[in-house]
């Protein structure tokens, strides 16, 4: 087991730079989701790690070993694959067995880790098939007891649960967070799924067009993204952003919309005075901290809407609203019983108020993470 | 951007390793290439384009390797009638065969689409892929032997012609009367003099062999004159006791002859001898007769087409030597390219069936492109197979036509390989087979770059 | 080139059931069909009744071939024999070419499988400098003519001593088997994911233990394809060996059957027995790997 750094790492293919000055510490034993759209160099980071790419530039340390020049086998790294990878010609046992028989184990202790890895995954019965003859779910888990048996420094894990569907998807994600648990080995786990990243991760890094965005527990990127991107990506249904101009009135602050007015209170408003009067801003409140229509106004952002669509999902309504001639939308309870056609208040505490910086994309708030 | 965690500048937590392939790295990659290439590299180098650079070079020298020669090998090989036969030939293999075998291969495969047993007719119709162009040209030799006895072609040929145009009782070249006939242009047999009625003819035969007698012949009879008509006997005039023009006692007669009585303005009247011999034309009319055995009695029967002959399908017998060298076309080639396209048919059928299969599954549009090329593939690789044609040839064509239907690739192993074998000129022979290929060579490296 | 589309697409021969578009009554289909059914019966026969002819020939006694055709033994099965046979087995000159050839064939199919199952692993596994030249080079090679090498590696072998013998037909064979080898094997290849080579590089195999665990394994379809191909190219060829092994004292059947063809009527008994037996073996590979046959020829016609 091993920490893994990512020093200033550059990927350049051509003139297209895949990976633009990574720079990241896993700690021995962490598991850290990098997440980020597809295209946005988290896989080539990956590889890099790996070793199936050769670096351009910066180093990747293994532990305290720069691994920069050395082969895959001997970085003592993992990785399962989104397509799995299985050798479609051996059996599972031989699959597992692969690695460890090329590492010139006896075979009596290549069976035993072969074994102890099928309990763990629950494969016992099926070590005698062929990847072929293996469901989605089980093939999944091969390419997991494959990494296992070999007790590596770290896992490299790609997009594994992409070709799942939804119900194993959710199932294996816990399965894999359990299985780190028991482990406790360092593992890298790429993903293009903000869902899977909140709940898997120990830490998330995000990433975009090459370089990363900011990295830190599901909660801190959850309450103080660092930047619209993030911001955007984080959360589901993602955050509202309303972009209008500061108005300084005494205490107060509004911002100033076409044809609308939101009167921001508290941090909110202080972020958005320390702009300065007629600077534009951009604030950010996510659907799940909408109220509708509550009594009373202290500490609240008020925002006077028009409902067009109501979705129903069970516990929760999603409402979709104007504002201003944007679309808001708020995730409410049930019981609130919002009707389409309906004018209505949407609150949120101000406390919960992103504002950012528009042309920087870089949020305001004075606690966030610098 | 914002939040990250800076570590530094590059190489601070490393010390000062610099990034890219170390040396040692790079070799031993360079030496996995060579351990998995070498083996392709070494045969393919010495075995192919070595070999191919110094055929060019050597086709500028003479029959000794060292004497240089310049162009000579060649201007001797276009003014040779061999070698311009050979050319003639794949020309005419070239335009001929890709045509017909992609034809066959389409109309096979169209129709295979409509039966159940089109897994059997498939493999019937591949099979002679299987087998080597040598031992299908030997099973063609049977097929087209000449002799109606031993030939396939020929004797379902004969069937025919000798159903149309039966043959005579009496075959055979040898066949001569022994009394005062001549033979007509026809071949038939007619009297020097003229007969009146009353009279009686004596035709008596000789050159048939005991066993073409056919077997209900009796022994002959001297005619009795009929009054007004004119009677005869025909015989085998063939007794060592007895003289010719004769009817010798133990002579047979020769029945089922068609004798005809020939007057003046035309055929008066035929007749047909008997067992015996006998013949007669009763209550004719006053005037000059002769008597005549009908062309037909003597017809030989079907004697077989010679398809491996030179017979030239086209006339030539008035042009000058090399006129007639490019311009001939004989039967045997034709009967070549017959036999092989029994051969390739097969290919050019399951070529052009994967094609009708894409056909229709896919989009009308995409898979019209689809089956023309696949014809397309069918002509090229044709071509190519044609210009090398060598086994089929040594195989098919006995000495006589060799020489007639000779081909580029045997000539160059001709040249070269037997009797004194000039290499020099035997080079510049596959050099000109290489240049006729290179267009083809140039297509297909541009598809796979493209 | 051409084989690219042919070896994924052109495996129709094993009958290739597709659904009919519409059906018409079952009579209207069967009078519609008569006419094409006897076309193709008739064309089957065509195709049939020339080998057919050889096998019978082959069983009868040359004076028989003289006086009658060999479809009159039908009617007399009598007058068939195995002498013919007995005679060309027991003589020694056949047998002995028959294992000539074999000898032949054997080495010349496994070292190109092998040798061409190699290069083609370089140029799609790994990385080196000018790969893409040498493929395009390959496919240039594969039409070349193999009569533009005979006379200098006729010579090359009489300065190494391998002229007349099996191993410098062998090599001859491997190396012009080769272009079209490499590429079946390279268009096969590139089928194969490049993450399962991934995996087995991060499991800690080298280029030789994917080679060998990996890819070879996973290759066997085409290397079944190619190894029939090329066996059936050398079983059948006739000019290599004429070339190198003309006056040699072993010499493999095509060749020795070719020995016997000036005198192709006195000898019919010889050549139609040993002509047959030198099509067995084909025959036996074509009806028992029709799949792979035709798509190894498919594949490899354009040679």
């Amino acid at each position: 087991m091993a920490a893994v750094t990512f020093d200033h790492l550059v990927k350049r293919y051509g003139d297209n730079l895949a990976v633009n000055d990574l720079t990241l510490r896993i700690d021995d034993g962490e598991f850290l989701v990098l997440v980020g759209p597809s295209g946005c160099g988290k896989t080539t980071a990956l590889r890099c790690l790996a070793g199936l790419e050769e670096i351009t530039g910066g180093y990747i340390l293994i532990g305290d070993r720069v691994v920069n020049d050395l082969p895959p086998k001997q970085r003592d790294i993992a990785m399962v694959f989104q397509s799995y990878a299985l050798y479609p010609h051996m059996t599972v046992h031989d699959n597992m067995a692969f690695s460890i028989r090329l590492h010139k184990l006896p075979k009596a202790e290549v069976a035993a880790k072969v074994r102890e890895a099928a309990r763990i995954l629950g494969l016992e019965g099926l070590l005698d098939r062929k990847p072929g003859q293996l469901s989605g779910g089980q093939r999944q888990r091969v390419a997991l007891g494959r990494a296992i048996v070999r007790d590596p420094a770290a896992f490299l894990m790609d997009e594994p649960l992409s070709n799942l569907d939804a119900k194993l998807r959710v199932q294996t994600r816990a399965e894999i967070a359990r299985l780190h648990r028991r482990l406790g080995t360092t593992i890298v786990y790429v993903t293009h799924d903000q869902v899977e990243a909140m709940t898997m991760g120990e830490r998330i890094a995000v990433m975009r067009d090459g370089v990363l965005q900011q990295v830190g527990t599901p909660k801190e990127l959850y309450e103080k993204p660092g930047n619209l991107f993030v911001a955007g990506f984080i959360g589901s249904p993602a955050m509202n952003f309303l972009t209008g101009r500061a108005a300084l009135d005494g205490d107060g602050v509004r911002l100033v919309l076409d044809g609308a007015e939101v009167a921001l209170s508290g941090r909110a408003g202080a972020a958005a005075r320390s702009r300065g009067e007629g600077s534009s801003v951009t604030v950010g409140m996510r659907p799940e901290h909408f109220e509708v229509g509550p009594q009373g106004g202290q500490g609240l952002v008020r925002l006077p809407v028009q409902v067009d669509v109501v979705e129903f999902l069970g516990s929760e309504e999603l409402v979709h609203a104007t504002f201003a001639g944007s679309e808001v939308v708020a995730l409410v309870p049930v019981a609130s019983e919002v009707k389409v056609g309906d004018t209505l208040d949407l609150a949120v505490p101000d406390t919960l108020v992103q504002v950012f910086d528009p042309d920087t994309e870089l949020s305001l708030d004075g606690d966030g993470p610098r | 951007m914002t939040t990250v965690p800076v570590l530094a500048e590059p190489g601070a937590l490393t010390g000062s390793v610099a990034p890219g392939r170390p040396p040692g790295r790079r070799l031993r990659s360079d030496l996995v290439t060579a351990l998995f290439m070498g083996p392709a590299a070494v045969l393919l180098g010495a075995i192919v384009v070595y070999p191919a650079v110094a055929t060019v070079v050597r086709s500028f020298y003479g029959r000794n390797a060292s004497q240089y020669v310049g162009l000579r090998n060649y201007r001797t090989l276009f003014g040779a009638t061999t070698f311009l036969v050979a050319i003639r030939n794949n020309a005419v293999w070239v335009i001929v065969f890709p045509f017909f075998v992609t034809f066959f291969g389409l109309v096979f495969a169209v129709l295979t689409e409509r039966i159940r047993w089109s897994t059997a007719f498939k493999a019937i119709v591949f099979m002679p892929m299987a087998i080597s162009l040598f031992a299908s040209g030997i099973i063609w030799r049977i097929v087209y032997e000449t002799d109606p006895h031993r030939g396939a072609i020929n004797a379902a040929v004969g069937t025919v012609v000798d159903a149309v145009h039966p043959p005579g009782l009496y075959r055979g070249v040898n066949i001569t009367p022994t009394g005062p006939m001549h033979r007509e242009r026809d071949g038939a047999l007619v009297t020097d003099q003229t007969l009146a009625p009353g009279t009686v003819a004596l035709v008596g035969l000789t050159g048939i062999a005991p066993g073409a007698v056919p077997p209900r012949a009796q022994p002959a009879v001297a005619p009795s004159p009929v009054p007004g008509g004119i009677a005869g006997v025909v015989w085998r005039d063939f007794s060592p006791q007895g003289g010719p023009g004769v009817v010798d006692p133990g002579e047979l007669g020769l029945p089922g002859m068609h004798v005809k009585l020939v007057a003046a303005h035309g055929t008066a009247a035929t007749a047909t001898s008997d067992a015996r011999g006998l013949f007669a034309f009763p209550r004719l009319g006053p005037g000059d007769y002769r008597v005549a055995l009908d062309a037909s009695n003597f017809r030989a029967g079907f004697g077989g087409v010679e398809w491996l002959g030179t017979r030239s399908l086209t006339p030539t017998s008035h042009l000058g030597e090399t006129g007639r060298s490019l311009l001939t076309l004989p039967l045997v080639v034709i009967s070549e390219i017959f036999a092989t396209l029994w051969i390739w048919s097969g290919f050019a059928m399951v070529v052009i069936g994967a094609g009708l299969a894409a056909l229709n599954r896919e989009v009308l549009e995409a898979a019209r492109m689809d089956g023309a090329s696949e014809c397309i593939v069918v002509v090229i690789t044709m071509i190519i197979n044609v210009l090398k044609i060598f086994d089929i040839i040594l195989a098919i064509a006995p000495d006589s036509s060799q020489q007639a239907s000779n081909v580029i690739a045997l000539e160059m192993w001709r040249v070269g390989f037997t009797g004194t074998g000039d290499f020099g000129l035997s080079s510049a022979v596959a050099v000109f087979l290489f240049v006729l290929v290179v267009p083809v060579m140039l297509l297909n490296v541009r598809r796979i770059r493209g | 080139m051409t084989a690219t589309a042919m070896t994924t697409t052109a495996e129709s021969l094993p009958g290739s059931a597709r659904p009919r578009a519409r059906r018409r009554p079952r009579a209207v289909r069967l009078l519609t069909r008569a006419p094409v059914n006897a076309v193709l019966a008739a064309v089957a026969l065509l195709w049939l009744v020339p080998s057919f002819g050889l096998l019978v020939t082959s069983f009868r006694p040359t004076k028989d071939y003289f006086a009658s055709g060999w479809w009159r033994a039908l009617l007399h099965p009598a007058t068939l024999t195995v002498s013919n046979y007995r005679h060309v087995l027991q003589t020694g000159g056949i047998k002995d070419a028959l294992f000539t050839t074999a000898l032949i064939t054997v080495p010349a199919t496994v070292l190109v499988v092998v040798v061409a199952s190699l290069a083609a692993y370089a140029l799609v596994f790994l990385r080196w400098p000018g790969r893409d030249a040498v493929f395009v080079a390959l496919v240039a090679l594969m039409v070349v003519p193999l009569q533009m090498a005979l006379i200098p590696v006729a010579t090359l072998y009489g300065h190494l001593g391998l002229f007349g013998t099996v191993a410098g037909v062998v090599l001859f064979h491997t190396a012009f088997g080769l272009p079209f080898a490499i590429f079946l094997m390279r268009n096969f290849y590139t089928g194969i994911p490049k993450d399962l080579l991934e995996a087995a590089r991060i499991d800690g195999a080298g280029d030789l233990m994917m080679f060998l665990r990996i890819v070879l394994p996973l290759g066997r379809p085409a290397l079944a394809s190619l190894g029939i191909f090329q066996f059936l190219w050398v079983w059948n060829d006739l000019l290599v060996s004429l070339v190198f092994l003309g006056g040699a004292r072993h010499v493999p059947i095509t060749v020795a059957i070719f020995s016997q063809l000036r005198q192709f009527g006195p000898n019919i008994d010889l050549i139609s027995s040993a002509s047959f037996l030198s099509m067995i073996v084909p025959l036996i590979i074509f009806f028992s790997f029709q799949r792979y046959f035709v798509r190894g020829v498919l594949a490899g016609a354009v040679k």
